[in-house]
């Protein structure tokens, strides 16, 4: 059985975040033979002051297969209240992955979530609206995890758009890349340009900076720039400065 | 701390989401900065306002839970 796996209001000031405490908690679902994780998507939701978000309001989701959906689940169930972090409210959403369900009004909740303020009241009227093939519990403090929780795994269903977790390092001795021997090392499904236009003529490319993945039109995308006439991986952070002190 | 200052109750970043330097700056004059995890930084600073952990992202810019204008 296929699943998207989303957690949410994980974490404090102090701890790890949210994206590491999925993974560590899929690490250990995988150590015990329960399931095996795909890759993490992170999906940024509304920033409001009414929303009692850490500090940033983001949600992590990942895909996992398991042949044990109950145990899997009460084993993210007993996971999250061992490890989330104190004064956290976290919430978790399993929902199964299968082309015979309709998502729409999943994904429109979780679209709703990045553009305005909602409650645990419509999270869960939208999680029961949507019947069995959805698991959405709290687990701990507000429990108020479970909209940022069913909004991401929904985004992640409606294959809409998120940074995929983590970043890719240059490798020091290979200086030869084109976009298919990119893609073939790192697994990236699809390039574009910055303005999100397709490439598909297979370019001369330098990689020197470490980049990020983005999860875009249901495949893993990596956006390409040209500098000084050169093609290469958009370099991981987006925002320069011009020291003027 | 000449970029923070209080705002109904709160320690707030005056230079929204765009100053750098003065991000930077902040940054390095303060005792609390952490940096956040690699998911979400946001600037290409290694020690900066906009990468620490103790940021609180809001509409406009961010306010600092550490409260460092206090400290």
């Amino acid at each position: 059985m296929n699943l998207f796996v989303c957690i949410d209001d994980t974490d404090n000031f102090d701890s790890i975040g949210t994206g590491e405490l999925l993974e560590n908690m899929m690490g250990e679902a995988a150590v015990r033979g329960l399931a095996k994780a795909g890759f993490t998507v992170r999906y940024q939701l509304f920033i409001h002051e009414d929303i009692p978000y850490t500090s940033h309001n983001s949600s992590m989701c990942c895909t996992a297969e398991t042949e044990d959906l109950s145990a899997f689940t009460v084993f993210c169930e007993k996971y999250l209240e061992e490890n989330s972090a104190d004064g956290s409210d976290p919430g978790l959403c399993i929902l199964t992955d299968s082309p015979s369900l309709d998502y729409s009004a999943l994904i429109s909740f979780g679209k709703r979530a990045q553009n305005e303020v909602l409650t645990k009241d419509d999270a869960y009227k939208t999680a029961a609206e949507f019947g069995s093939g959805l698991h959405l519990s709290e687990h701990g403090g507000t429990g108020g995890g479970i909209i940022g929780a069913l909004a991401g795994a929904a985004l992640r269903a409606g294959r809409e758009e998120g940074r995929i977790k983590g970043k890719l390092q240059p490798l020091p001795n290979k200086t030869d890349w084109t976009l298919s021997s990119f893609a073939a090392v790192y697994g990236v499904e699809r390039f574009t340009d910055e303005n999100g236009s397709e490439i598909t003529d297979d370019l001369p490319l330098k990689f020197v900076h470490p980049t990020k993945l983005l999860y875009s039109c249901g495949r893993i995308t990596s956006v390409i720039i040209k500098e000084n006439g050169t093609y290469m991986p958009k370099p991981k952070i987006k925002k320069n400065k011009e020291k003027n002190q | 701390m000449k970029y923070l200052t209080q705002s109904n109750g709160k320690t707030v970043f005056t230079g929204g989401k765009s100053s750098f330097a003065e991000a930077a700056y902040t940054a390095e004059n303060c005792p609390s900065f952490s940096e956040d995890c690699e998911d979400e930084l946001f600037c290409d600073d290694a020690v900066s306002c906009y990468n620490c952990r103790y940021r609180r992202w809001n509409a406009v810019g961010f306010e600092c839970v550490k409260r460092c204008l206090n400290e």
